[in-house]
């Protein structure tokens, strides 16, 4: 059987490398994902092994709770690097300093593009993971060390000077020296630098404290053995774990990063492209069976089973989905490596390693695709073994319909139930956000399904529709493509469908994306009372004093900062929220509460222990005005407080927001995340004054509240596109199911173009009636794309409408795809179109 | 040898003699000269047609009969366009039409040319009405109401113009085809065995259309036919033995046909 399966492939090349085409790129997203998630988690695995190589246990701060923020938490006291050092068993003990910030080299910061800045102070050992390739260690003040990449990128060598920003201030330093660390020459985007000690404990406002402290075992003692040791000599606040395990736990940190964002965000995209794929398959083995409809009459006629028709289709299937499922995997390879490339053109820095493909990827993608393919196959199978033997005697290409066809409404309104019931479960329901969001998932695909199997119904009157237009414009070619695109309503309505899932996802990014951006516009405005934005470039934070500095600016009025940190409330069950300090006295010249309780006269009157709520995390901490809650920060210290009024802005100010004589109580440094300006003079003028009173913070990017805007509405664009990018995959897999369902249509219609152009239809008119279908069809998927989509994305906003998303169509965008639906139809009929119009019109006349 | 199979041409058979057309061939709508055909190469070559020389006289109705694989079909649509000959010239309406280029050809059957094939004739998604109006689409042209409507009225199916071709029974298809042939009044008209799928009820109806079309209408017409029937409604009859015009005869009974069929087939 399977010889005859591998003979129907062949015969039918093109059709076969097609379908096998949607579900070879499917499968390569899927494994192309893994392929490039597993290359990240095991460079940093490689990095952090090395770094912690020579160490046998470190001890750093214990942090009172693990936030997904990586709020930082301070030091430990540099009279415990003594204390380490008494306790028996340690051979060597050495604390230091490690913080982030940011550098410039002349006068322009330095762009990680997202990864830290990372300083950490020297220390000669043997532990150390850096080693000099150049010039020495920092030894004096005002000097200091860049990693071998930075070195060259930035065209640094021994005496450079290179200006150091830190949340305490900008300071001015030369290069001493160029070390690798981990003998790589860089990690992955981030910087890393070499400071003195001392220099390191004033830039980093840990005076008397260090960050780390990195212990050797003396012979014989095991890391574990100390590791049990030095917790019992030391206090609470001391996490003291083995190099083995804080290797392990940082690679696992960036691993569960991974997993939370990027693995399932390229993964559910893969799970389109397959989706997308399945219809194609759906459809390509509905033609092929329709076509060979005398050919398995006749088998039947020759008295072969049911059974064995069923077996040669399904073989075919399975010969076509190992296949593509294996070449996927080939190809997963360069996909991993072409989003390498993407990351790398949108400056977004990775540490790559070589890519590898584990068994997990290898069993995961040919699991799905082989499935996915057999799965698609069975029903057209199953509508092969109902052909009647006595079929081979008649004229035609129509399939009996299946068995159960006339339940077909009622099937697919029963899926559509089953979809919406996962929706709402993923909505409302109980569970874990993964299991929702699973759940959420399932129901819209039941609901593509659902709409794909309706659509046969409305597919022709749809199809008359959009073709009315082109019968306008050209007669008898627009009028053909109409009929014809109505004829099989089944296929039309697949092969759409196909297109309508891709669109689909893209349209509900876009609408939601539209909605967040709108949302966030509409808050800044409505809250931000301030001229200008000063926030700091590269997600760092502001030297302390920048507000500060800027009311001795002539043109300025007000100059208030929001000082940003996480931090945990609640009773038994905590939960995490950002803290706001702000300036109580000025703060409401800057800013525009939307009060639902209290009003601005409560701002001045905070005090140390008064604080506001934003409406949401009032609700979920369950307290009202006048009542009280505590919170707690990373590092531990604690605060009670009343709450004096609640206000609503889901945007900007979300959680809890209290003075900064409060904020201090919580976290004495410094994290001051914007500065708000009102001014009185010209635009233009104010700005340049503003800047130059910050020329000493390179980090400190003065802006508009405009240009605010811009950048916060160019941020989500570019993770925008970054979408659309990779959701371009199933539209283009969409592309191919169009061209698989023309040319087997041009095929079916051989004899009848055959005799249009002997009656004198020209091979353009040929031509344009081909791609005119091909339109027609693509529109059809297009506009059901952009309705589901729409539809999804209202549901998905109205549920999450509290967070402050709202619901926002973007007229012009959906135009856009629109015409991108076009432009997929007409590139599609490219192929089909020229093989119908170079069908020789003897030939034809003689063709059955 | 294209001289010497022009003379074989010329070489009156032995067999039963006919009545020499009189027809006059310098009114000739389609002019073919030596005209040959050949499939293939060398010893596997199968020579179609061994030169035929052969005037289409306007305003007549010609049937091309011989055996099977004598090469009736071949000359047909050489003489129309849709094939070249391996030698030899075609004139359609003063145009000579072996060295022009495709667009140049669809822009004669547009023009100048209609056809009738034995079957599936029409479009299954038009109606019968916008299968006749097809060629004037096709070209753009707005239709002429009048014409239009007596086609119709000659292919007597004005109740049946909305209905798609299923729905219609095949001589209705082929009466649909015929003015769907005419529509555009072309110089001539080739009808492939157009009534080799009907019975002979059905099958008369149509050759009565035809006839009446060369008659009321002045209409050239070429028509390829196994049947003797049919043929006896012509004005001429052209005989192909093997890739030759083996006799040319004006108006025949059916009887003389047979006989002449008869003959040909003997000779192989
Ligand atoms: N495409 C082709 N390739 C090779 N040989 C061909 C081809 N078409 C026709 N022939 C040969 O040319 C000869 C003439 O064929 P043609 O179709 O003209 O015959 P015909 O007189 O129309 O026969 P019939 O009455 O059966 O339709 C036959 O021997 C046939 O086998
Ligand atoms: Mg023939």
């Amino acid at each position: 059987m399977i010889r005859i399966a591998w003979r129907s492939l062949l015969a039918h090349k093109l059709r076969s490398f097609l379908t096998a085409l949607a579900i070879l790129l499917g499968v390569a997203m899927i494994s192309g994902t893994y392929v490039f998630t597993d290359q990240i988690s095991r460079a940093f695995d490689e990095i952090y092994s090395e770094a912690f190589k020579g160490t046998d246990v470190t001890i750093t701060r214990t942090s009172s709770f693990s936030s997904d923020y990586g709020a930082a938490v301070g030091g430990l006291p540099e009279s415990m690097v003594e204390d380490v050092r008494a306790v028996d068993g340690v051979k060597e003990a050495n604390g230091y300093i490690s913080g982030m910030g940011a550098i410039a080299v002349d006068g322009e910061v330095v762009e990680t593009g997202g990864s830290p800045t990372l300083f950490f102070s020297y220390v000669p050992s043997a532990m150390s993971a850096t080693s000099y390739v150049e010039g020495d260690p920092p030894t004096k003040p005002g000097e200091i060390a860049v990693v071998k990449g930075l070195a060259e990128d930035e065209g640094l060598g021994i005496g450079s000077p290179v200006t150091v920003i830190a949340d305490t201030g900008t300071y001015e330093t030369r290069v001493s020296g160029v070390f690798t660390f981990a003998s790589e020459s860089s990690l992955g985007g981030s910087l890393l630098l070499n400071t003195t000690f001392e220099d390191g404990q004033l830039w980093f406002d840990l005076d008397g404290q260090v960050s780390e402290i990195d212990v050797t075992a003396a012979d014989g003692v095991s890391p574990d053995a100390l590791a049990t040791r030095l917790r019992a000599a030391l206090p609470e606040e001391a996490d003291v774990k083995t190099g083995e395990q804080a290797a392990a736990d940082a690679s696992q940190q960036i691993s569960d990063a991974l997993g939370t964002f990027i693995n399932p965000v390229l993964l559910s995209l893969g799970g389109v492209a397959v989706l997308v794929g399945a219809f194609i398959i759906f459809n390509a083995f509905s033609m092929t069976v329709a076509q060979r409809r005398r050919e398995f009459a006749l088998l039947r006629a020759l008295g072969a089973l049911r059974r064995q028709v069923m077996w040669s289709i399904t073989g075919e299937a399975l010969v076509m989905g190992v296949l593509a499922s294996v070449l996927g995997l080939v190809v997963g390879m360069g996909f991993a490596a072409g989003v390498n490339a993407l990351m790398k053109a949108l400056n977004v820095d990775i540490p790559t390693s070589s890519l590898v493909m584990q068994p997990r990827t290898v069993i995961v993608g040919l699991v799905v695709g082989i499935s996915i393919t057999l799965l698609s196959a069975v029903v057209p199978a199953l509508r092969a073994t109902r052909v009647p033997p006595v079929a081979a005697l008649q004229e035609g290409a129509t399939l009996p319909a299946a068995r159960y066809s006339r339940f077909t409404p009622y099937v697919a309104a029963a899926v559509a139930a089953l979809g919406v019931l996962g929706m709402v479960n993923g909505m409302y329901g109980v569970g874990s956000t993964t299991q929702r969001l699973l759940a959420m998932a399932v129901g819209a695909v039941l609901l593509f399904v659902a709409v794909a199997m309706l659509s046969k119904y409305f597919v022709a009157p749809v199809a008359g529709f959009i073709g009315w237009p082109l019968t306008r414009v050209a007669k008898t070619s627009g009028r053909l493509a109409r009929d014809n695109s109505m004829r099989n309503p089944a296929r039309t309505a697949a092969t759409a469908s196909a297109l309508m899932i891709g669109l689909g996802v893209v349209v509900f990014v876009a609408v939601f994306a539209q909605g967040l951006k709108s949302s966030f516009v509409d808050g800044f405005d409505q809250v931000v009372r301030a001229d200008y934005v000063v926030a700091a470039t590269n997600y760092l934070t502001l030297p302390g004093d920048t507000a500060r500095r800027l009311e001795y600016v002539p043109a300025v009025d007000t100059s208030a900062g929001v000082n940003i940190q996480v931090v945990q409330t609640g009773g038994a069950k905590k939960t995490t929220t950002t803290l706001n300090g702000v300036e109580p006295s000025t703060f409401s010249k800057v800013w525009s509460f939307d009060w639902i309780e209290g009003d601005d006269t409560v701002l001045p009157k905070l005090g140390t222990d008064g604080a506001l709520l934003e409406e949401q995390t009032a609700r979920s901490l369950g307290v009202k005005v006048g009542d009280s809650f505590s919170v707690q920060s990373p590092e531990g210290e604690k605060a009670g407080f009343e709450v004096r009024g609640i206000y609503r802005d889901p945007m900007m100010l979300v959680g809890i927001t209290v003075g900064d004589a409060a904020y201090d109580r919580l976290s004495p440094r410094s994290q001051l995340y914007m500065v708000l300006v009102t001014a009185t003079g010209a635009q233009g003028a104010d700005k340049a004054a503003l800047e130059g009173a910050l020329a000493d913070v390179p980090t400190a990017d003065v802006m508009t509240a405009a240009e605010y805007k811009d950048m916060m509405v160019g941020s989500i664009n570019q993770l925008l596109n970054l979408l659309y990018g990779l959701l371009a995959m199933s539209v283009i897999i969409s592309l191919f199911g169009i061209v698989n369902t023309l040319v087997l249509s041009v095929y079916e219609r051989t004899r009848e173009i055959g005799l249009l152009r002997a009656i004198g239809a020209s091979r353009r008119q040929i031509r344009r009636s081909v791609r005119y279908e091909s339109v027609i069809t693509s529109v059809i998927g297009g506009v059901l794309g952009i309705l589901v989509g729409i539809v999804f994305a209202y549901v998905v906003t109205t549920r999450f409408g509290g967070m402050g998303i709202k619901f926002s169509v973007p007229g012009a965008q959906l135009v856009v795809f629109l015409v991108i639906a076009v432009v997929v139809g007409v590139l599609a009929a490219i192929l089909p179109a020229r093989r119908a119009a170079r069908i020789d019109i003897l030939e034809a006349i003689h063709y059955e | 040898m294209e001289t010497m199979d022009r003379e074989a041409t010329q070489t009156a058979p032995a067999g039963p003699a006919c009545e020499a057309s009189d027809l006059d061939a310098a009114d000739a709508v389609v002019v073919a000269r030596g005209i040959t055909r050949d499939y293939g190469e060398g010893d596997a070559a199968v020579h179609a047609l061994r030169g035929v020389d052969v005037d289409m006289v306007r305003g007549r109705l010609t049937a091309i009969m011989g055996p099977s694989g004598s090469g009736k079909s071949t000359l047909m649509h050489i003489l129309a366009g849709l094939d070249e000959p391996t030698a030899g010239t075609v004139e359609v309406d003063g145009i000579e039409i072996t060295s022009l280029k495709e667009r140049e050809l669809t822009q004669l059957r547009r023009d100048k040319i209609g056809f009738i094939f034995q079957t599936l004739n029409l479009l299954p998604t038009l109606t019968a009405q916008e299968n006749i109006e097809l060629p004037m689409t096709i070209a753009g042209r707005k239709g002429d109401g009048q014409w239009v409507g007596q086609l119709i009225d000659t292919v007597g199916l004005a109740d049946r113009l909305d209905h798609k071709p299923a729905e219609l029974s095949g001589g209705q298809q082929q009466r649909v085809a015929v003015a769907r042939a005419l529509v555009g009044r072309p110089a001539v008209l080739f009808a492939d065995e157009p009534t080799g799928n009907l019975d002979s009820k059905t099958g008369d109806q149509v050759l009565d259309l035809l006839r009446r079309s060369v008659d009321d209408f002045g209409q050239t017409i070429v028509m390829v036919t196994h049947d003797a029937h049919a043929a006896s409604i012509a004005d001429r009859l052209l005989f192909l033995h093997d890739g030759r015009i083996v006799y040319d005869c004006g108006r025949m009974a059916r009887d003389e046909i047979f006989e002449v069929i008869k003959s040909l087939e003997d000779r192989r």
